[in-house]
């Protein structure tokens, strides 16, 4: 069953392009990562799924239900974490929580064990909070009343990796209650450590939706390669490029062969390493044109 | 339960703002002290004044009410209600009001806020209803503090019409309220929106008074507010004007709706 499910969402703001045609879904109890560098338009994306911004065309359901038209129904189930979370400043947390629980209207199941998760200090006005306690609370509100589906935009942006870790494990066990996550981050590896499925969005468009272990299975080393020879002359795989004198390709196997393939000429300069987010994002732009 | 009938953001609202509730509270107690225990020190003054004519200045721009100014009644009308009330109290709870939705969409809370189940359109309305008690408290208030004063001076002045007057009082300030609360949907920084107001009832104040000199321009004046709410007919006369009434309420109602139609329809977006 999907729970999210759009058709060509497409936000302007006015002549501006926000996110163009997309067009994906979101399965139950999955943790889905949605991708992208900064400005490409994750943001735009949720806040027109969760009705802040109206689309320019296309439609999007959530729960079945329309975002245009039900969208206060579909609050009932659906939390939210902001990217740019911002609170109130001269309430405690305590007050905070508790004018949140009663716009809620239900019981709280996860508060205590979320109080103790992620520790804030609920006597104290939030706007002493630091970036990271403030973090905490936003996750909190979301989680209080055990929600369907939980929308979270970069939220683990000001956490320590200490509470990453138990941020992602929480994650998981909500998953595993059959819960829905959909979160968006520009950092590969929570993406990796967590989510199921992937969509990645870069301009405002749509550029790769697929399982997380189909990434992994694209990605090998990157090797470049300075070499005194007429670089045409190297013998690369396929998809070997040649820019600026430098050599590019992608080492899907055993970098071993390579290597010893580089002793047959003279090298001036070498340099292998991982994938980083950025090199998919060219992987799939350079896929696309 | 319904969360329609629960009001959660009304008592948030309530309480976000006792602060500024308690300090215009006593600022307008003081006020009213001050003009209506002044009265006696000035008494003679104002007498002599009335009597070689020099109260025609005034009259020409605050209106008849002003040639009044050396009895008890014109003198706390014109000092306290006329200026105070009317335009520093309309100012600054058009500016406490015409910041009910800006500061929330200004700082960013309105994401958290609309996070929850409840519609835009009841956000709107929540708030201003949240805003009726600072009004109600003001306004008690100082018609005490009147009624205190005015018995420990041993003046003259009917209490039924100090009512009245209170009371069609609400009508302008709900009507300053729900102005206020259109700007803020619209304007998104809480410092431009109030300004916004500011200007909108200055605006209004001077129309209305260019109509009461200018005979010609007499139907401009329709357009204030304040044309609605004259509070020496009250004071004074006892007179309460219904229809006046009505149009503020009016002009509530219509600027809520507008207000919450255009909130529902609007982008919320964040820079």
């Amino acid at each position: 069953m999907n729970v999210i499910e759009t058709n060509n969402l497409t936000k302007y703001y006015g002549k501006i392009k926000g996110v163009e045609d997309l067009t994906f879904s979101v399965k139950k109890g999955e943790i889905f990562g949605f991708l992208g560098p900064n400005g490409a338009g994750k943001t735009t994306t949720i806040r027109t799924l969760l009705g802040y911004l109206y689309p320019t065309r296309g439609t999007a359901n959530i729960f079945g239900k329309n975002i245009e038209e039900n969208i206060v129904e579909i609050k009932r189930e659906v939390a939210y974490i902001p990217g740019d979370l911002n609170l109130y400043g001269h309430l405690t947390g305590k007050q905070f929580l508790d004018y949140f629980a009663s716009l809620r209207n239900r019981e709280m199941v996860l508060l205590d064990e979320l109080l103790t998760t992620f520790e804030v200090p609920l006597e104290r006005k939030i706007k002493g909070y630091s970036k990271g306690m403030k973090q905490k609370i936003g996750i909190i509100q979301a989680f209080m009343d055990d929600p369907d589906m939980v929308i979270m935009d970069e939220p683990t942006a000001g956490l320590d990796p200490l509470l990453q870790q138990k941020f992602y494990d929480f994650l998981k066990k909500q998953k595993k209650k059959g819960k829905t996550l959909f979160f968006s981050s520009h950092i590969l590896s929570e993406v990796d450590k967590v989510c199921d499925r992937v969509g990645i969005i870069r301009n405002g468009n749509l550029v790769a939706l697929e399982d997380v272990d189909n990434l992994k299975v694209k990605r090998g080393k990157i090797i470049r390669l300075r070499i005194k020879e007429k670089p045409e002359n190297f013998k690369g795989p396929k998809d070997m490029k040649i820019k600026d004198g430098w050599i590019h390709f992608i080492a899907k196997d055993d970098i071993d062969k390579w290597i010893k393939k580089f002793s047959k000429y003279t090298i001036i300069d070498c340099e292998i390493h991982d994938f980083s987010l950025e090199d998919i994002f060219i992987h799939y732009y350079e896929g696309e044109t | 339960m319904n969360n329609f009938l629960r009001f959660r953001i009304t008592f948030q609202t309530i309480k976000d703002h006792q602060r500024v509730t308690i300090i215009i509270t006593l600022l307008f107690i003081a006020m009213a002290a001050m003009y209506c225990g002044m009265y006696p020190a000035f008494k003679d003054v104002l007498a002599d004044m009335a009597e070689s004519g020099g109260m025609e200045a005034f009259s020409s721009f605050f209106g008849p009410a002003a040639a009044d100014m050396a009895t008890y009644v014109g003198f706390v009308n014109l000092e306290l209600y006329q200026i105070f009330w009317m335009v520093i109290l309309g100012i600054l709870i058009g500016f406490v009001s015409a910041s009910l939705i800006s500061k929330e969409i200004e700082g960013k809370t309105i994401d958290l806020l609309m996070s929850n189940p409840i519609s835009r359109k009841q956000i709107v309305f929540e708030k201003f209803l949240g805003l009726i008690p600072l009004v109600l408290i003001i306004n008690f208030a100082t018609m005490l503090t009147v009624v205190g004063v005015t018995v420990a001076i041993g003046e003259d002045l009917s209490f039924y019409n100090l009512f009245l007057t209170h009371l069609a009082s609400i009508a302008y300030f709900l009507a300053i309220i729900s102005i206020g609360l259109l700007i803020s949907v619209i304007i998104d920084e809480k410092m431009k929106a109030s300004i916004f107001f500011i200007v909108i009832l200055m605006g209004m104040y001077v129309l209305e008074s260019i109509s009461k000199i200018i005979p010609d321009y007499e139907s401009i004046g329709y357009v204030s507010i304040t044309h609605y709410f004259v509070s020496y007919d009250t004071l004074k006369l006892g007179k309460f004007d219904i229809a006046g009434a009505l149009v503020l309420i009016c002009i509530t109602v219509v600027c809520l709706i507008i207000s919450m139609i255009y909130f529902e329809h609007r982008d919320i977006e964040v820079t």
